[in-house]
């Protein structure tokens, strides 16, 4: 099919294509790559423009859409520092690419220029051009093919997050502790931190004394130190990455136990030491008494034996002595 | 208490065991849980890894060295006090450690203090076991010491529970009241006087003899080269799994399987220790050298199922030939003097210990593999187990008695009294 000498939707003021080649800012190849096959009829981009952000780095995203797709297609994409973007969506369809309706839109506002539409065979292409400078152009990014339904595909700008999951961090009272945020592989243009009570963030280590010191070794870590934990500084902190574009947030819990808590628990297994120690040594006293009782008990027997013995002797007394006085005699 | 002639072999042994149960649960299961710490530490110091790992190390190195110390107190003033007083320094250890501000805290009062608590506890428990059993010698010292590996199962998560409670000074303070179980483990070891005893003398004179048995230096010299292959395989096992492309996680588990089959091996080889006639020593060569062979097929085995059959294996022959490794003692020293031997034994033994993890490596380096450490610690081994050959009455078929060998006390043996009813306690 051969391609359209019309197009579909509103046309900027157009400009030669030999000035844009000369202007157009160094291709980056991206992640998904590929620009699409056929040359644009035109291109139209402010000229102004170009010229004062050609110095930033070119950011380009693809999305691709077929009639059939049941959910619209979202692309997240994570921006660091102001940029150029570049935002195709292709659309496939079986149907007439004339009555298919192209729309761009940010969040839910209407975009107006900036973009063009191309066709080659059953393909419809559809590319935005801007530039992302500030945090209010951050967002989402949607274009919209219209036919029998309407298909979407979004594009999601965000700045790096800060992910790590942490545990609260457990701290004893005249302790001192480090609370770290870090930044995979990002560069944040400052670092600031907070703790809140409740909903409101209340900025911490701003005057930077005794209590509070902020450093970090490498721009993308910060720290916090606290010295003399006391219980008040138990509660939430956030360290907050500022970013050209926006800010990312991080939440650590700090909890600071005084030492009572695992003395509590030392004092108690100690008693529950010394309390076996003296059954184990009363018992064993208890089973050599009964031992010696026993033996006492024998000995008792055999001593009442020899007295009874004897007793027995006392009274044939008379006559064993008679006999021993005879033996003896 | 009345003098014996012979070890009562039950009644108040089983809670003897019931007490080396629980410290070697203690001891050595508290040692090899202690890696849980070791990130704790190198986070809260800020010190790099190898300085923190000295902490173990020289704990580990003042309770092997020690023990000629805890034995010769032993001799002369029975187990109880010894293990009680040991048992007081190992939690005064922990303590101390709990309110650690330096690395060099952290070596005295673990590494120092408690390491001596140790060395005070667990030969003396050992000897003092062998006292009260010779026909079940062997079961008695297999059950006791399936208490290490029962208790590194329990003790790795509780140690990260009591972490994530009460962060690693709570958790310190809640391992010295947990090591304060020693001394009631220590009150369990009621003094035993035995026929020998009167005979024998004190400590001093006790380990110059030994000095000079012959039959005594050859077993320590077979202990040492066993060893310095023993550790290998529990040290560089995940190591060498993960030369061969193995996930961590399963590697891991791997060594749990060893640690399973571990206790199984204790006490079926005690069993059959007390069950078999002859002398003790046999078994021991037996395992040690079934042992030395699994080393030496290590390298040789590539497919995961002959790597777990192996493992499992080693497990339960290694874990075999540590209860008749102390079971050998008494029949080679007699009673009598078995807290000294001991003592010495486990002192020496441990050079063995400490030099043959640091050499596999070093032979790992120089290789690219474990081949050759792996090959070289089933040599230990089955060196060790040659040694054990020259042991008297090797071949014999009757179990020898559990008096001396030394001509000397046998000639004292003949002029000992008749036992004597009511003679007092120690």
């Amino acid at each position: 099919m051969p391609s359209l000498p019309s197009l579909r939707g509103p046309r900027a003021p157009p400009l030669p294509l030999l000035l844009l080649c000369l202007l157009a800012p160094v291709r980056r190849s991206s992640e998904d790559g590929r620009t699409p096959a056929a040359s644009f009829t035109s291109l139209p981009v402010r000229e102004e423009m170009m010229a004062k952000y050609s110095n930033l780095s070119l950011e380009s995203h693809n999305i691709s859409l077929t009639e059939h797709s049941n959910m619209p297609v979202e692309k997240n994409i994570t921006l660091e520092r102001p940029s150029n973007i570049e935002l195709t969506c292709q659309f496939m369809t079986s149907g007439d690419l004339n009555s298919v309706n192209v729309t761009w839109k940010k969040g839910d506002e209407l975009l107006e220029n900036n973009y063009v539409i191309n066709a080659t065979g059953s393909i419809l292409y559809t590319q935005y051009m801007f530039t992302i400078v500030n945090s209010e152009q951050m967002g989402s990014y949607s274009c919209f093919f219209e036919e029998k339904k309407e298909q979407r595909g979004t594009f999601n700008f965000k700045v790096p997050e800060l992910h790590e999951k942490k545990k609260p961090l457990i701290t004893y009272v005249g302790d001192s502790v480090v609370l770290m945020c870090k930044c995979q592989d990002c560069f944040p243009l400052n670092w600031t931190w907070y703790r809140s009570n409740g909903s409101v963030q209340v900025p911490v280590g701003v005057p930077m004394n005794n209590k509070y010191v902020i450093n970090g070794k490498n721009a993308n870590e910060t720290r916090l130190k606290i010295m003399q934990l006391s219980e008040e500084d138990q509660g939430s902190y956030w360290c907050h990455a500022i970013f050209q574009l926006g800010e990312s947030e991080e939440h650590i819990e700090l909890v600071v136990l005084s030492y009572w808590v695992p003395l509590k628990a030392f004092l108690g297994i100690a008693v529950e030491v010394v309390l076996l120690v003296a059954i184990i040594l009363l018992f064993e006293m208890y089973t050599q008494k009964k031992k010696k009782h026993s033996d006492d008990g024998k000995e008792f027997e055999q001593i009442e034996q020899l007295k009874s013995d004897d007793s027995n002797g006392i009274e044939n007394n008379a006559p064993r002595h008679r006999k021993n006085e005879s033996v003896g005699q | 208490m009345a003098l014996r002639a012979e070890p009562p072999d039950g009644g108040w042994g089983w809670m003897v065991v019931l007490s080396a149960f629980f410290q070697s649960a203690l001891v050595f299961g508290v040692l090899r849980s202690f890696g849980v710490f070791f990130v704790e530490f190198v986070a809260a110091f800020e010190e790099p890894a190898a300085r923190v790992s000295w902490i173990a190390s020289i704990g580990i190195a003042v309770q092997q060295f020690g023990s000629p110390v805890g034995s010769a107190l032993s001799t002369e003033f029975g187990p109880r006090p010894v293990v009680m007083a040991g048992g007081i320094l190992a939690a005064l250890g922990m303590l101390l450690a709990a309110f650690a501000t330096s690395l060099t805290h952290l070596y005295l009062s673990i590494g120092l203090l408690s390491g001596s608590g140790w060395a005070l506890t667990f030969t003396p428990t050992l000897a003092c076991l062998s006292r009260y059993f010779s026909r079940r010698r062997s079961l008695a010292t297999g059950l006791a010491l399936t208490g290490v590996g029962l208790s590194s199962f329990a003790f790795a998560p509780l140690f990260q529970w009591l972490l994530s409670q009460y962060a690693w000074r709570g958790a310190l303070l809640l391992v010295s009241a947990l090591s304060l179980h020693l001394v009631a483990c220590g009150a369990l070891l009621r003094p035993l006087s035995l026929a020998e005893d009167p005979v024998v003398g004190g400590p001093g004179a006790q380990l110059a003899n030994l000095l000079h048995h012959g039959p005594f230096l050859r077993y320590t010299v077979a202990l040492t080269l066993i060893n310095t292959g023993y550790f290998i395989p529990y040290v560089h096992l995940v190591a060498h799994l993960r030369d061969l492309d193995w996930d961590p996680l399963p590697a891991a588990f791997l060594l749990s399987v060893a640690a399973i089959s571990d206790p199984v091996g204790r006490v079926a080889s005690g069993w059959l220790g007390d069950a078999v006639p002859g002398p003790v020593a046999r078994l021991l060569m037996l395992w040690t050298t079934l042992t030395g062979v699994i080393l030496a097929l290590y390298p040789g085995a590539q497919a995961p199922t002959a790597l777990v059959a192996l493992t499992v294996a080693y497990g339960f022959t290694s874990g075999a030939l540590t209860p008749v490794a102390f079971s050998v003692l008494p029949e080679l020293v007699g009673t009598g003097k078995i807290y000294c031997g001991l003592g010495l034994v486990q002192m020496v033994e441990s050079i063995g210990g400490l030099l043959g993890a640091p050499l596999s490596g070093y032979l790992r380096d120089v290789t690219g593999t474990y081949t050759a450490s792996f090959v070289v610690a089933g040599a230990f081994l089955l060196a060790g187990s040659g040694v054990l050959i020259t042991l008297p009455h090797f071949f014999c078929l009757s179990a020898p008695t559990s008096k001396p060998q030394d001509p000397v006390t046998e000639a004292l043996d003949t002029k000992v009294p008749l036992p004597r009813e009511g003679l007092g306690e120690d």
